[in-house]
């Protein structure tokens, strides 16, 4: 009776919240699918530079993404330290997560600089309003899990956290693996397949 | 009984979930590979890597759910309450990209004959000259341009075209029409209905141009319809020059400027 989340009766054998989690998560699959085809309805279509093959890097993408990787794996030791009631691995395993998060927020306001420096604005051309939409948004999921993970991390310096009330954590590690997951699906599109489009051929010696 | 909440029994070990962490690595290696032009897979692979990398993002993804999402432990509703958002979410996808454009990569026709190359700018050393992307002054390379009529409609498809003074200038038109035939004549500015009426006498054998025309820069052949042809001149001085296709009538609604800057 004093831990209700463990204990409770619904209709369908499955928790509430985490129901609600999966129901959020199925629904976010939308919100970015649909910007995801809005960049590939725009790819190619761009008038002006900069194209994509001018200023993406991928090398630098790809340690960025080994990074949101890594913190996927560091979130599953969190929840296992959960589990396992050890105090001090909850909270240095969520710090753990959101550190590697922040870095990969890191790599991206790098990246966005650098493009913004290279003339790629959300108004200057097809690619540059739809790549920023899209990552953008992705680093705003981000940033929302670092803050909720931080959170996770002083309740858990308080000892609110525990295998009683895992569920909390299994919550955030839902959304994070998520985010991460997106992020497979952008690298993907957005870099390795994407990252080489070129506008028309540069003049020689222009 | 039925209705408890059956809770995280069979979650992976630790070794199980480094496992899977390395694998996910291996995955993302590979696709670097597949890519990076420092090794040869690049080359050999071609389109097919594409599909190759959906392939491998899509194990990537289905990996991540499974075990670190625990959906392949949970239950099965969780599991399809998620699916369901993201066979929609491919649904719209799907819809939004063959309702636009189809699933072709690479730059569309009309961005292909419009779009203006990006000159990589180097921060502050030339930051004073990163706006203007046509080249001032500097020797100027081959410039290809490409230029097509719009169907039956008496028009080329684009009204103005652009290149530096000096620079050699392929033009390749295209003649898509199923009816008539078109040339591509460049001239000095303003001439272009006098170049015609004047090439009117010289006929089809001589491409609809008076020979010897002192006015004529330059002008592709005569192009049969579904036809196409080039011509390659170099630019003349600074200024704005037409073009225009001076098979009898088509003069007065079928010509543009060219601007050599």
């Amino acid at each position: 009776m004093a831990h209700a989340v463990e204990h409770e009766y619904t209709t369908t054998g499955l928790n509430h919240r985490k129901m609600l989690m999966w129901v959020f998560l199925g629904s976010d699959c939308l919100f970015f699918g649909s910007l995801i085809a809005t960049y590939m309805v725009y790819r190619g279509q761009s008038l002006v530079g900069p194209y994509p093959v001018d200023i993406i890097d991928v090398p630098l993408t790809t340690i960025s993404t080994f990074v949101l990787l890594m913190s996927s794996f560091a979130m599953v030791q969190a929840l296992a330290a959960t589990n396992a009631d050890n105090k001090r691995g909850i909270v240095s395993w969520l710090l753990a997560t959101a550190f590697l998060g922040a870095i990969f927020i890191g790599f991206q306001i790098y990246e966005f600089n650098a493009f913004k420096n290279e003339g790629l604005t959300l108004g200057g051309n097809l690619f540059g309003a739809s790549f920023f939409t899209l990552t953008g948004f992705h680093g705003a999921h981000v940033t929302l899990g670092i803050i909720w993970l931080l959170a996770m991390a002083v309740l858990g310096a308080k000892g609110r956290l525990g295998s009683k009330t895992s569920l909390d954590v299994e919550l955030v590690g839902l959304y994070w693996h998520f985010v991460d997951i997106v992020w497979i699906v952008i690298f993907t599109l957005l870099y390795l397949i994407g990252g080489f489009d070129a506008g028309p051929a540069v003049p020689p010696g222009g | 009984m039925a209705h408890e909440i059956e809770h995280t029994s069979n979650h992976p070990s630790t070794s199980q979930y480094v496992l899977i962490a390395i694998i996910l690595f291996a995955i993302t290696i590979v696709e670097f590979l597949l890519i990076w032009d420092g090794v040869p897979i690049e080359e050999h692979l071609g389109a097919s890597k594409i599909p190759l990398l959906v392939a491998l993002s899509a194990v990537k993804f289905a990996i991540v759910i499974m075990y670190y999402m625990h959906l392949k432990f949970d239950n099965r509703l969780l599991g399809t309450v998620f699916i369901s958002g993201l066979i929609l979410s491919f649904l719209v996808a799907i819809a939004l990209i063959s309702l636009f454009v189809g699933f072709g990569g690479g730059p569309r026709t009309y961005a292909e004959a419009r779009a203006v190359p990006y000159i990589e700018h180097h921060e502050g050393s030339e930051a004073a000259e990163e706006t203007t992307t046509p080249v001032g002054g500097e020797p100027a390379g081959p410039v290809a341009i490409s230029i097509g009529a719009e169907g039956e409609t008496l028009a080329f498809d684009t009204n103005e075209i652009t290149a530096a003074s000096g620079s050699e200038v392929t033009i390749t038109f295209d003649n898509p029409s199923a009816n008539n035939q078109h040339n591509l004549v460049i001239v000095e500015g303003g001439t272009k209905d006098a170049v015609a009426a004047d090439g009117t006498p010289a006929g089809p054998a001589n491409d609809w141009v008076a020979p010897g025309d002192a006015r004529v820069i330059a002008n592709t052949k005569l192009l049969n319809p579904g036809t196409s042809g080039d011509v390659t001149f170099t630019a003349p001085a600074p200024g704005t020059y037409q073009f225009v296709c001076t098979f009898p009538g088509h003069n007065f609604t079928m010509f543009g400027d060219f601007v050599v800057n």
